[in-house]
């Protein structure tokens, strides 16, 4: 088996809450509540869920963009917040991300040379022609031309500045990209162009990928693993076969029936009623209580918190019912 | 649904060589070039392609709502009903814009004003088309807001768009166009900015009122998933011009056009295992720079010498149904 590269430990975060008129401080966001997960070497794994699950919070506290109010993030076995000095500049180095919107995430101002050559710079001090070769390298490596490099964002279109992101992101020979919504600001006909990029360069560097998505059809064409993810909690992780054949939370199944199928045989089924519970003030017990299918005006449902525990080898779920 | 045979019969909108232009400088953006489609009563028609394939300036032209200065509807007929609508002034648009015809927007953020209460931006249409004004304005808004499901419509009346969900927000957009009972709804890719339990649960709304009340829809989306739940008929758009129109089962069972084939391959299927996607190479067409002869041709994998030199004519494939491409036309 592949080994471990990322564990995550128990992470929460909670965020200061808005202040009322009589409150200076008011309840905490749970943003993140506890949530388990590990990304083996050369694997993919998903975090699939709707806004304001906490997927992207996870995301940012793997950036070290966030502190985690809880828990433990491992990379290689040791923990990434006691983390010093060359050995942090390290694992800066080794954990990159290409973000969902390519207009908003590289600077307008900059040439494609320096977007994609400022980590060299500033990581491995390159300059010059060794600079100027390596950027080349790198565009090559997501099908551009060297002579991209002289050109500025504006000049590009949408599928080809995510290219200009993936290839920034793989300046630095990073173990771990996490790929935040990828192709959703993409038109359809792009979206395979980089989906199938993304899997050669996997295969090609042996890259982990934590791909955060919504979308349940790119999720099982690219992932091993996938956690799905509701208000902060993890409701189920297992492998991406078991997942599409044998989903076990009442959550999963009505993500997976929400997608409107490409093909006008399979209709689209009955889907759950309800809104998406609000990370400031979540439902007690199970979060997915009140929107619940197999709810039922059970007690435990609503006043106690369901265990996150193996139903199967490798199948986590968190569900009083299953 | 309508029951009058005779209506049946003739379509309740019908748009022949429609063509919107851009005007610049120093050139002229063919945006939509010669779109000709029809809307049957209670039909859901979907418009699909890629951006800038002139989706939405075709739906803008329908409501006259383009962009002025700078873009001109240059040629073509919008007959509703028995009316050309592109022969009409603009006071006597009015009473279609809105009316007898609404839009749903992608965006409720935008397509709400924030400083107005929903209950008065629902009522406004009544009080401009329906001419109705107090309790009885009032009844028809709150059963406006009660069809799309929101709850509590009565205490929802005195709040402002931001204390809506986006969910909400996207229904209180709906109910805007539903409230005058419009015969075709537009709606241009209304679910973009919904989550997928909530955008599944806006499909259905639609697909219920539109058998409750027998509205037709044009659905305007690049989101092949939704079309093919949504819609009865659908035509592909590429660079300006509908390539195939087929109704949706032939569409994605047999499709003729290599563009469409294309599309259908390159989204990835739920149960479908595949290694690769299948790939368009290349990118969709500038408006500044279209490709002569047939605008697909430096993508399509069985290009020959003549789709280079001349646009492909019309090929009928039975019924309504054609498709645009020189490998049908053999």
């Amino acid at each position: 088996m592949a080994e471990l590269l990322l564990e995550v430990e128990n992470l929460v975060k909670h965020f200061a809450g808005p202040h009322t008129m009589f409150q200076r401080k008011g309840p905490p966001i749970k943003a993140v509540d506890g949530i388990t997960f590990s990304i083996n070497e050369g694997e993919t794994f998903a975090l699939v869920g709707e806004s304001g699950c906490g997927k992207t919070t996870v995301s940012k506290m793997i950036l070290l963009l966030e502190r985690p109010t809880e828990g433990v993030i491992r990379y290689r076995g040791s923990d990434v917040h006691t983390l010093k000095g060359r050995d942090l500049r390290g694992y800066k180095r080794s954990v990159q991300a290409v973000f969902q919107d390519p207009y908003s995430s590289l600077d307008p101002r900059m040439q494609v040379l320096d977007i994609i050559g400022e980590p060299l710079q500033v990581h491995l001090g390159m300059r010059g022609s060794a600079l100027r070769t390596r950027v080349a390298e790198l565009l090559e490596n997501v099908g551009l031309g060297p002579e991209a490099g002289a050109s500025y964002p504006h000049q590009f279109s949408g599928g080809q500045r995510q290219r200009i992101a993936i290839a920034r992101s793989l300046a630095l020979q990073p173990q771990l990209i996490i790929l935040d919504e990828p192709v959703s600001g993409l038109d359809v006909s792009i979206r395979a162009q980089i989906l199938n990029l993304l899997r050669d360069l996997q295969q090609n560097f042996g890259l982990s990928y934590l791909l955060i998505s919504h979308d349940l059809a790119i999720v099982e064409h690219m992932s091993n693993m996938v956690g799905v993810m509701y208000v902060g909690k993890m409701v189920e992780l297992t492998t991406k076969d078991d997942l599409y054949s044998d989903s076990l939370h009442p959550y999963t199944e009505a993500l997976m029936n929400s997608v409107p199928q490409p093909d006008p045989d399979i209709p689209m089924s009955t889907t759950i009623s309800g809104e998406i519970a609000s990370p400031i003030n979540p439902p007690s017990g199970c979060r997915f209580h009140p929107r619940c299918p197999l709810y039922g005006d059970s007690d435990i449902c609503r006043d106690l918190e369901p265990d996150w525990r193996e139903v199967k080898t490798r199948h986590l779920v968190a569900c009083h019912k299953v | 649904m309508n029951t009058d045979a005779g209506i049946k019969d003739s379509p309740l909108l019908r748009v022949e060589g429609l063509k919107t232009y851009f005007f610049q400088r120093n050139a002229v953006l063919k945006a939509v070039d010669g779109v000709s489609f029809t809307v049957g009563h209670g039909e859901a028609v979907g418009l699909v392609g890629e951006s800038g394939s002139g989706k939405t300036m075709t739906c803008l032209s329908l409501m006259q709502l383009i962009p002025k200065p700078g873009s001109r509807i240059v040629e073509g007929e919008v007959w509703f009903r028995d009316q050309n609508l592109l022969g009409l002034h603009e006071h006597e648009m009015r009473e279609y814009r809105g009316h007898k015809m609404a839009m749903i927007m992608q965006d409720p953020q935008t397509s709400l004003n924030p400083v107005y209460t929903v209950g008065n931006q629902v009522t406004e249409p009544v009080n401009l088309h329906l001419k109705e004004r107090g309790q009885r304005a009032l009844d028809r808004v709150l059963e406006a807001l009660r069809s799309v499901r929101i709850p509590n419509p009565e205490q929802r009346l005195a709040q402002y768009p931001h204390q809506f969900s986006g969910g909400m927000r996207q229904r209180v957009v709906a109910a805007m166009g539903l409230v005058t009972y419009p015969e075709l709804i537009i709606a241009d890719e209304p679910t973009t900015s919904l989550d997928v339990t909530i955008q599944a649960q806006f499909l259905s709304l639609i697909r219920e009122l539109q058998l409750e009340y027998g509205t037709s829809v044009i659905w305007v989306t690049h989101d092949l998933g939704i079309v093919a739940q949504m819609c009865d008929r659908v035509n592909v758009m590429y660079a300006g011009r509908i390539v195939e129109s087929a109704p949706v089962r032939n569409i994605y069972k047999e499709p003729q056009h290599p563009y469409t084939k294309a599309l259908l391959d390159s989204v990835p299927k739920m149960g479908v295992k595949r290694d690769r996607l299948y790939q368009i190479e290349g990118l969709p067409p500038s408006l500044h720079s279209i490709p002569t002869g047939c605008p697909f041709w430096p993508r399509c994998p069985a290009a020959m010498d003549i789709c280079h030199e001349e646009y492909p004519p019309r090929t009928s494939l039975g019924g309504d149904d054609f498709v645009h491409c020189w490998l049908a036309e053999k």
